[in-house]
């Protein structure tokens, strides 16, 4: 049977406040748009954050771009409504996390040691992927909501 | 949307957490309708498997209370049998009838009354019957896919992917997450009692690291609170562990070890050899370990 080896872990310590963030553009409002209405000729403004969107004179939905802030996240993001005022589609547009900047800082990644004298570790390998206790979406999904009752109800 | 582009990165709020897709190819239009199919698919392990949707294979089976057989997905039928195969093996410590246990914790919405309860040890959940079909073993059991059925969704999201000529990518479902393709790709693994750091790292390719912590919404607070994870053998909640973390062929499987290994902590190893997994946990006093066949797992230095 497979035997269990202890790993060095240093105790836990509050993340150093003034940290740098970690962001990830993953689509600008632009890209967004063009990708939520291909077709779309015209993004009428209704106010500050939210387009009438038509294409040829006709009304096919509505772009609303939003963003939820809790302790640790900062989340931009986009909601598309159809015609009728139904959400088809949400798509993040930047997320920051008000830590985490660590990981892509060389110096701190050179702390990392391999338990085995072969360590395969890349120094300065850029970890772009994080696994880890699931990120609540609440504030997100209360976000949706409240678009879909501002921006949804008129959607004809 | 650029022509050119060879590798592009989206995310959407899908299964009650934010879902990621990496992907690399050549044709930037073919990368962003594969994301989209992606996407979908996820979309549709979450319509199927999830205990909130009314009309999911798991509402309409737990509605149904054993009384008669219910038609599900052939999808929902492949995670029902992985949920079997892992129930016998762990001995119990995997079980997807835990509904009930998590109703009355709060954890899930309530639904039934208090006579609902947790299936034996050793005792199925279901029974897979012929054409696609299914019922609960136990009426006044409620199961649960909360522990599986994310995984499943990474694994499906890749293999449409790849079906759709990418090249090499990274699914990551809130820390669930499978890495195909040819490159090699650094993980990083946060430290459970403090998601604000990483506690490790390690590489993958074409394999699936999932995780699990006792559980804190880092909108509110970078604490852990309550655990959402239950014995399923005492329906109370795992206090022993402060997380854990599994490297597996499949995410799917990778999603349930964590369970086995927060429940059995160091017993877990025989079932982890079983699916060609490696595992790592932390206990409450913030001791890890990890297998010993885990060899570029890194952790940082003391």
């Amino acid at each position: 049977m497979v035997e269990w080896v202890r790993l060095a872990v240093p105790a836990a310590i509050v993340a150093a406040i003034g940290s740098p963030s970690y962001a990830i553009q993953y689509l600008t409002v632009e890209q967004s748009r063009k990708l939520s209405f291909p077709s779309a000729t015209d993004f009428v403004p209704i106010d500050a954050q939210a387009w009438k969107v038509a294409s040829d004179g006709k009304t096919v939905g509505r772009y609303i771009v939003d963003h939820v802030i809790g302790k640790h996240l900062y989340i931009d993001y986009a909601v598309t409504l159809d015609a009728g005022g139904r959400v088809q589609r949400v798509d993040i547009l930047q997320y920051r996390e008000a830590y985490g900047g660590e990981v892509r800082d060389r110096s701190w990644l050179n702390q990392f040691v391999g338990k085995s004298s072969a360590s395969t570790l890349q120094v300065g390998v850029d970890i772009r992927n994080i696994s880890g206790a699931t990120l609540s979406c609440h504030h997100l999904t209360e976000g949706i909501k409240r678009i879909v009752n501002r921006y949804g109800k008129d959607g004809r | 949307m650029e022509k050119t582009a060879d590798s592009i990165i989206r995310a959407r709020p899908l299964l009650g957490t934010l879902v990621e897709i990496t992907a690399r190819g050549t044709d930037g239009r073919q990368l962003e309708r594969a994301v989209d199919a992606a996407f979908a698919v996820v979309e549709c392990v979450h319509c199927l498997m999830s205990y909130h949707e009314p009309r999911s294979d798991v509402s309409r089976l737990n509605r149904a209370n054993g009384r008669a057989p219910v038609v599900i997905h052939e999808w929902t039928v492949a995670v029902l049998k992985a949920s079997i195969d892992l129930q016998r093996r762990s001995k119990g410590s995997f079980n997807i009838a835990v509904g009930a246990a998590l109703e009355r914790l709060g954890l899930l919405p309530s639904s039934i009354g208090p006579s609902a309860r947790i299936g034996a040890v050793g005792q199925g959940a279901v029974e897979l019957l012929p054409r696609n079909c299914a019922r609960l073993l136990v009426p006044g059991n409620r199961i649960d896919l909360g522990g599986i059925a994310k995984g499943f969704a990474v694994d499906q999201a890749a293999a449409v992917l790849r079906a759709s000529g990418v090249v090499g990518g990274v699914v990551n479902a809130g820390g669930d997450l499978f890495v195909f393709g040819p490159d090699e790709q650094a993980v990083g693994i946060r430290d459970p009692r403090n998601p604000a750091r990483l506690m490790a790292h390690t590489m993958l390719r074409e394999a699936a690291l999932a995780s699990t912590a006792l559980g804190f919404d880092p909108v509110a607070t970078d604490r852990p609170s309550h655990s959402s994870i239950i014995d399923p053998r005492s329906g109370e909640p795992v206090v022993a562990m402060s997380g854990a973390t599994v490297r597996a062929p499949s995410c799917m499987i990778a999603d349930a070890l964590t369970k086995i290994i927060m429940i059995g902590g160091r017993d877990a190893s025989e079932v982890l050899e079983h699916y060609g997994a490696s595992g790592l946990f932390m206990t409450r006093n913030g001791d890890v370990l990890a297998t010993a066949d885990w060899e570029d797992v890194h952790t940082l230095a003391a």
